[in-house]
Parts: C-alpha cells; sequence; structure tokens
C-alpha cells in the first residue's frame, strides 16, 4: 500500500504560537491559540474533526486533550481524540487525520500539536522524555534520550572517521537559519567554537548539539479535495505520508548508524507521491541533536551513508541549494515542543510554499518534513506540493 | 521478563540465526517464530560508550553515569561501565559483566542488575 489512496488531501489553513519557555500559560490556552489561528487562517470554518498530538501532558496531571482543547476553543460536540508517538506524536496525528478526510469519513479535520513542560524541573521532564526508550531494557541503567543519541553520535563518528567539527557545523547552520524565524526559541547565532566548549551534556552530545525543551502549539485544516478550493485560494497537496517503526531498543537494530524508519517511512512517501529526494525544493528534519539531523540527511536520501556530515561542512544545505534543509532553525533552534513538533514542521513547509513564511523564504514547489519519535523508533514523513 | 537484567538473556532466531536483545517473541529479522532463549557472553567489547551528566531524576546521586554499548558475541547490550573513570573508557575496551545496584525506584525497591567492568 502507501500507493493508492481514495481521496486528494490539502492543507488549508495553518497556526502556530511562538515556541519558548511560557510559565504564565497553560496547555489549554496555547492548543487554542494555534487551533483558532488556523481556522480563522481559512475564515473561521468550523472542522467536523480533530487529531491532537501530545507526548507527556500526563507530566502536568492532564490527558483526554481532545475534549478539553475542542470545548475550550468553541467546538463541543465535533469528533476527535488524541495520537502519541513519543516525539513523533505530530507526524503521527496528521497520519491519522489525512486518513479520515482522504477516506471520506470527514470533509475538515483540525491536527493540533501541543507540548507544555516549562511547569517541571528538568530532572523530571528528562526522565518523561527517555519514557520512548525501552522502559525495562535501558531506563535501569540510568540512560537519558540524550545518552542513547550520545551512543549513536559516537558509533557514526568511528565508523565513518567523522570530525567532532564537522557535525557541530549542524547546529551553526540550524541557529543562523533561526536568527531569522520570528516563532523561533532561540534566536541567537553561535560558532564552532561555542558548541564545542558548551558543557557536555552525554558525551559526546554537547549543550548546542541538544534542542531545548520547550512550550508550544501549531495548528493544521486539512480539507477534501472538492471543498479545499472553496476554502482557501492556495491550498497545499498533501502530496505523500509515510510512517514506519523501527525497535524501541537501539541494541537490536540492524545497523546503529542507520535510522531504518526513517528510510522506510520517506520511501513511502515517495511512492504515494511520485516524487523522490532530488525533487525536494526544502525539508524540515528531526534534529533534537546534531546527529539526528545528520543521520536523517542520509536516509532520507539527501546524502550518502557516511557522507552527510561531510556535505554539510562543505557548504551543502544552505540557503540557495536544493534541498535547503530547516529554514525554520530545526529543532535546535526553532525548538521542540515535543508533540507538536511534527505539526510546526508541515506549517512551515506549507507556509514556505505559499510565500509567507516569515523566516528565511525558499522558492519553492516540494517540501518534505520528517517528525521522529523515540531514538529513531516510530517515524513519520510528509511530503507537502504546491496544490494544482 | 524481568529476569533478562540478571540473567542477560537474548533470543537467537534458529532459522536465520539473528540473536536479538532485548529478548523477542519472534525473529526481527525473518519473523519467525521459531526461537530460543539464549544466554548472552559475559565478556565483550565496548562499540560505544557515552558519559551522562545530565541525569533524569533518582539517578542523581549515580552521575555521572558511564553508559555503554557492549558487543557480546556478535549480539550489542547497553549496561552502565563500573570499576573504570569515564575518561579510560575506549571503543574497543574488553569489559566483563558483574552485578551491581542501579538507583531506587520511585517505590523504594534496590533493583540489582547487570554492569560491566573492565577484564582484569
Amino acid at each position: 500500500m502507501w500507493e493508492t489512496f481514495l481521496r486528494k488531501v490539502y492543507v488549508v489553513g495553518i497556526g502556530l504560537t511562538n515556541v519558548g519557555r511560557f510559565y504564565e500559560r497553560s496547555l489549554r490556552d496555547l492548543a487554542s491559540e494555534a487551533l483558532i489561528k488556523a481556522l480563522d487562517d481559512v475564515g473561521n470554518i468550523t472542522p467536523e474533526g480533530m487529531v491532537v498530538s501530545n507526548m507527556l501532558s500526563s507530566l502536568i496531571e492532564q490527558e483526554n486533550l481532545a475534549s478539553l482543547i475542542a470545548d475550550y476553543s468553541g467546538l463541543r460536540g465535533i469528533s476527535g481524540f488524541k495520537v502519541e508517538a513519543a516525539c513523533g506524536s505530530g507526524g503521527a496525528a496528521i497520519l491519522a487525520a489525512y486518513s479520515l478526510v482522504s477516506s471520506g469519513l470527514m470533509d475538515i479535520v483540525a491536527v493540533v500539536g501541543v507540548e507544555k513542560l516549562s511547569e517541571r524541573p528538568t530532572p523530571e521532564v528528562t526522565r518523561g522524555l527517555a519514557y520512548a526508550a525501552d522502559a525495562d531494557y535501558e531506563i535501569p541503567y540510568g540512560v537519558t534520550f540524550s545518552g542513547l543519541n550520545a551512543l549513536v553520535m559516537r558509533y557514526y563518528m568511528s565508523k565513518y572517521g567523522v570530525k567532532r567539527e564537522e557535525i557541530a557545523v549542524w547546529p551553526v547552520l540550524m541557529h543562523e537559519n533561526g536568527y531569522k524565524n520570528p516563532y523561533a526559541q532561540l534566536r541567537m547565532r553561535i560558532t564552532i567554537d561555542d558548541v564545542l566548549k558548551s558543557p557536555v551534556i552525554a558525551d559526546p552530545i554537547r549543550l548546542y548539539d541538544s534542542c531545548p525543551l520547550s512550550d508550544g502549539a501549531a495548528a493544521l485544516i486539512l480539507a477534501s479535495e472538492d471543498i479545499a478550493r472553496k476554502l482557501n485560494d492556495t491550498p497545499v497537496l498533501i502530496a505523500g505520508v509515510g510512517n514506519a517503526l523501527d525497535s524501541t531498543d537501539i541494541t537490536s537494530r540492524f545497523e546503529l548508524d542507520t535510522f531504518l524508519a526513517s528510510r522506510l517511512s520517506a520511501e513511502r512517501a515517495y511512492r504515494m507521491s511520485k516524487l523522490g529526494p532530488k525533487d525536494v525544493d526544502v525539508a524540515e528534519l528531526h534534529d533534537a541533536y546534531s546527529i539526528n539531523g545528520i543521520l536523517t540527511l542520509e536516509d532520507v536520501g539527501f546524502a550518502p551513508k557516511g557522507q552527510g556530515a561531510k556535505l554539510l561542512s562543505e557548504g551543502r544545505f544552505r540557503p540557495g541549494d536544493k534541498p535547503v534543509i530547516n529554514p525554520s532553525g530545526g529543532l535546535k533552534s526553532r525548538g521542540h515542543p515535543v508533540g507538536a513538533t511534527g505539526v510546526y514542521q508541515v506549517c512551515e513547509v506549507v507556509m514556505q510554499i505559499r510565500g509567507d513564511f516569515p523566516g528565511i523564504k525558499v522558492p519553492c514547489d516540494v517540501g518534505l518534513t520528517q517528525n521522529i519519535g523515540g531514538v529513531g523508533s516510530n517515524i513519520s514523513t510528509v511530503i507537502l506540493k504546491r496544490g494544482d | 521478563m524481568k529476569d533478562a537484567l540478571l540473567g542477560l538473556i537474548g533470543t537467537r532466531c534458529l532459522d536465520c540465526g539473528f540473536t536479538a536483545y532485548p529478548p523477542k517473541k519472534s525473529c526481527p529479522k525473518c519473523r519467525s517464530r521459531n526461537t530460543k532463549t539464549v544466554e548472552l557472553g559475559r565478556v565483550g567489547k565496548v562499540v560505544s560508550y557515552t558519559v551522562i551528566n545530565v541525569p533524569m531524576s533518582g539517578f542523581e546521586k549515580m552521575t555521572p553515569i558511564t553508559i555503554a554499548l557492549v558487543d557480546v558475541g556478535g549480539c550489542i547490550i547497553l549496561t552502565q561501565l563500573t570499576g573504570v573513570r569515564p575518561e579510560e573508557v575506549y571503543v574497543g575496551m574488553e569489559v566483563e559483566a558483574t552485578i551491581r545496584r542501579s538507583a531506587e525506584t520511585i517505590d523504594g525497591y534496590i533493583p540489582y542488575i547487570i554492569k560491566f567492568k573492565p577484564v582484569q
């Protein structure tokens, strides 16, 4: 499958909050801001359904998010539920919403991604994020999410002879891009020296290799082909979607330096869209850590295996290149509001295609997003295309 | 299933030979259910490692924590290293299994788990 679908599905509206640490705001407040902006982007329509994405609202003792957000936003009575796939929740929710519209069950569906973690102390959030790893075989050793990615990073560096400085180019580029994104959490420029001198989180991962802890919400309105154009002059086609799973643990992986689920989910989205990596003008990839960005450059098909860091340090993937990677600043600079990140990525690429992204603009017809849950264990890819 | 933390248990596929740790009900490589439980080697080589400076809650007193991926006869396991300074660890280092305590759980238990130490 991943080849045929019943009805074409378009993004007709987007809305997002700034990414940051909003101690004075609540989860429902952030989610509702994004949702209402997205509804107003289309002209205050009423969706028939809503799919919410979130990972860790249990830490603030709130589940059952769909009813909470719908009711607070004036949508009591619509259909809805939450989807969870760790940090990949946003991409998974988009797949679910896509299916609702494509199947004909509903004509208009909202996707709302939200995360609100800043109330909780960092060790507790660090533990919560590690719930995405294997609770029986990884957590008892005290390994954190940063630690698991650090194991992958060192393995990759030693297998391909990649230098630490080459990987440090990733966060420098992300901050260069995110500096111009008004929604971004960390809007400052950094140098390779800053990265290499920043505190060690989980060796060899340093602070500036890591995304920040973020609050934020983003929303999309999806609509079926027959009504998309009536709602919006510039609908953006969801040309392909794909999802794939790998092991939750990193030890039984077939290859430690490859995200199998990244490759498979991208292949599924490419097949469905009849497009390939060479067609992609702009991509938003999931760089929770620098090493994730480098690995997915390779697994999505933008660089040969083992060459991602090298091509990046030689100057590829910057504005003006094809593809441009993470003009938003990526998770590193825009931030990583965990369950909302996959929805932010699609909002950003939709804006790039429409031409109204408020940061670095990339002339484009085709964009790709990839959203990762766990250490590459649950990955969703979305391919977006200018509406015909 | 949690006994595997003390016994160092994996599963070997009797059809394709793939050994999985943690143990799996079916072979991840060929989907065969014809698997058997095997005790993994207790001596191996470090293939990657990290030193965790920012711990999750519950592990503050153990920090810094040295975590390694150890290849025990073609199967990789994740473990904590003990009896070695973080700066002395290297890829290729020979290590062997031993029993040590882990961090106290939220309900007050002190679990004992396998950690690895340098081969003397």
